[in-house]
């Protein structure tokens, strides 16, 4: 739902988490430089595997990448509505099926799942099959790259990496910088 | 025109161009409750970028405020509001205090999407945002 208000001010709404507030609000990490690489996303492979092994292969494990835009033989994503049962403040809807889609752009970051295995986390816009446009979280497992190779750009993160913790404050596992293991 | 009159012109120099290079590259994650802008603003401080470029980021807001060419501002209320694209950069003026110019387009519970920019301190981080930044090395900076 969306509205138009006149410019004045107003105050930001802010929710209670479940878990205690931890007084780290920023946490970050950084390297003297950044490596670049352009990757194409292969057809038939689903977005999870196109992006994961590739990089993998190139020494990559944690990286930002932003997708330029290309036709999905199938997708799916998610949409984040309140927890109704109260574990966290919002949980992610079961996955739409968004058919045969274009998915406009998208940010997907690549790091590790707390059992030390790949983990990508995207979010995107998406013309989907009805040609509406839609926006959420990519189901990178279940979403299925079309007949045409997708290009992608990757700022590979190196010095440190991204490992999915468990965050005492949302009551969730979220992906953070770490020095390296 | 007279010379009295040619004296008062005032000649501006815009600048459309700048050269430089690329620099550090920085990840941070932004709690909830922080507001968006001003959180790039401050891993800037907190990493020492003056000026910097949006290489990635996604997550989520509580709502979201994007401000309208006549000053009004369009608001999309969550929880939660899903940034699924965003672009900007962050530059510093002679102060050194870090102003970020956010744009992207947003999304709702029932996935419908709006887009524009972020408006500074309006826009609350709900669980998580994740955002990687590549510094940006002015020329005229690196040299002197």
């Amino acid at each position: 739902m969306s509205r138009t208000l006149q410019s004045g001010y107003h105050r930001p709404r802010m929710l209670r988490h479940v878990g205690r507030f931890s007084p780290v609000r920023i946490q970050s990490m950084h390297y003297q430089s950044g490596r670049h690489i352009r990757l194409l996303l292969q057809p038939g492979r689903s977005l999870y595997d196109a992006l994961v092994e590739p990089l993998r292969d190139i020494g990559v494990t944690s990286a930002s990448t932003t997708i330029l835009g290309g036709y999905f033989e199938h997708l799916e994503y998610c949409v984040a509505p309140p927890d109704p049962t109260g574990n966290a403040v919002i949980a992610y809807s079961r996955p739409i099926d968004a058919g045969a889609s274009f998915m406009v752009f998208g940010n997907a970051t690549l790091g590790k799942d707390m059992e030390g295995r790949p983990l990508v986390h995207c979010h995107a816009s998406v013309r989907v099959a009805d040609g509406g446009v839609k926006g959420g979280h990519i189901v990178p497992q279940a979403s299925i790259i079309g007949a045409t190779p997708i290009s992608v750009l990757v700022t590979a993160l190196e010095g440190f990496e991204l490992r999915q913790a468990f965050d005492d404050e949302t009551n969730i596992p979220l992906l953070k910088p770490f020095k390296e293991s | 025109m007279s010379n009295a009159e040619t004296a008062k012109v005032v000649t501006t120099r815009v600048v459309t161009t700048e050269s430089g290079r690329m620099g550090r590259v920085a990840y941070a994650r932004i709690a909830p409750n922080e507001d968006l802008v001003q959180g790039v603003e401050k891993m800037c401080l907190a990493e020492g970028f003056r000026n910097a470029f949006v290489r990635g980021g996604l997550g989520s807001l509580v709502d979201a405020s994007l401000g309208c060419r006549d000053g009004s501002y369009q608001q999309i209320s969550g929880p939660a509001v899903e940034v699924v694209s965003i672009a900007g950069e962050v530059r510093s003026g002679a102060d050194g205090v870090p102003v970020a110019s956010l744009a992207g387009i947003v999304a709702d519970t029932d996935g419908n999407v709006y887009g524009g920019p972020f408006l500074a301190g309006w826009n609350p981080v709900c669980m998580t945002f994740e955002v990687t930044l590549e510094e940006w090395i002015p020329e005229d900076e690196a040299s002197a």
